[in-house]
């Protein structure tokens, strides 16, 4: 082979282990979904926080340690909480003497609107207001609905952006319930 | 070796001069900038729209939280500024945030793992790039000489070649009279 076919055969080489990388990147990340961000937070002790119930009571996350529990973050403005709020006061219902804890965390919200809300949508577990959002950053919240999802240890499990889907939420939670309580 | 042939060369040299000062002094700029850092002298409104600057918001498109107007942006710029007050350094700041959000809530990815890739490659673009400049300021370096000694070289004409042909046979005749 003389020098300068050998040459173009190297530089034909190059081009095509250039091209083959771009499509290869190309490929892997047109097929994933945009909207989809993982959190970090995902298997790591859920941040705690004491944040006042609607009543003015506080509320302390960490006291609920060794049970099952749902933090919701809504909004009286966000239509996509409406839709979610049904899925979210039936599992409190099915599963709170399971040791499951639902608790509402009200964002960028005023308390009269969060207090009409709650009543109008006949939500019976505990909502407390997030006035600074000091918690929706350590939760590492993008909008509303978010849930998450912590386990018997504190640990986070899952985290549900947009409105909750009845089968995940329950699945999720019946997976972590002794097989007498599911 | 005549003027002409000189003259493309030492312009040849000039350019290749001219073009590493360039990439000297734009090398200079990039080191100080990247040196300069967080600024301890800046105010803390200076700080805080420094670190907001380099933080996305988490619930818009494509702005930071400095340039966000939405109250999530708003409550970031607060903490943050709470956070500064209370003796934490930027690094710590970013990393508190980075830990709820992840590295996509950096503006600028960070300098490990895949997104290293954003730092290094435009590193070798632009050594690529030297390399290929380099290399044909070189060659147009070493054009005039090549020119200069093909034109020492260059084959006689027809009638000149016949006129010392001549001369030549005329010599050797002279001399075996």
């Amino acid at each position: 082979m003389s020098p300068v076919t050998r040459r173009r055969a190297l530089l034909l080489g190059v081009v095509a282990v250039v091209v083959s990388a771009a499509a290869v990147v190309l490929s892997v990340g047109l097929r994933r979904d945009p909207s989809a961000v993982p959190s970090p937070l995902i298997g790591r002790t859920a941040p705690d926080f004491t944040l006042n119930q609607l009543d003015g009571k506080p509320f302390t996350l960490s006291t609920l340690r060794g049970q099952i529990v749902v933090v919701n973050f809504w909004a009286s403005w966000c239509t996509e909480c409406h839709t979610e709020q049904s899925t979210l006061n039936q599992t409190w219902q099915r599963f709170q003497d399971s040791g499951v804890v639902v608790v509402g965390v009200n964002f960028e919200d005023t308390t009269d609107d969060a207090i009409d809300y709650v009543r109008t949508a006949s939500v019976s577990y505990p909502v407390v207001e997030d006035s600074d959002s000091r918690t929706a950053l350590a939760y590492g919240l993008r909008g509303v609905p978010e849930t998450f999802v912590i386990d018997r240890t504190g640990r986070i499990v899952d985290r549900i952006i947009g409105p909750v889907d009845a089968t995940r939420l329950t699945n999720q939670i019946t997976s972590m319930l002794p097989a007498g309580e599911q | 070796m005549t003027a002409t042939a000189i003259l493309p060369r030492v312009r040849a040299q000039l350019s290749l001069i001219l073009i590493l000062l360039a990439l000297l002094a734009a090398g200079i700029t990039l080191a100080v900038v990247a040196m300069r850092g967080d600024g301890a002298n800046q105010s803390e409104a200076q700080q805080v729209q420094q670190i907001a600057a380099g933080l996305h918001c988490p619930v818009c498109k494509d702005l930071s939280v400095a340039d966000s107007p939405a109250p999530l942006a708003q409550q970031m710029r607060e903490q943050i500024a709470q956070k500064l007050r209370a003796g934490e350094t930027p690094d710590q700041i970013r990393a508190q945030f980075v830990a709820a959000y992840g590295d996509s809530v950096l503006m600028s990815p960070p300098k490990r793992g895949l997104s290293a890739a954003v730092y290094v490659l435009p590193t070798i673009v632009i050594a690529a790039g030297l390399a290929v400049a380099t290399m044909l300021v070189r060659r147009w370096v070493r054009r005039p000489e090549l020119e200069s000694d093909e034109d020492d070289a260059a084959p006689m004409a027809a009638s000149d070649r016949r006129a010392v042909l001549k001369a030549v046979e005329r010599l050797r005749e002279e001399e075996a009279a």
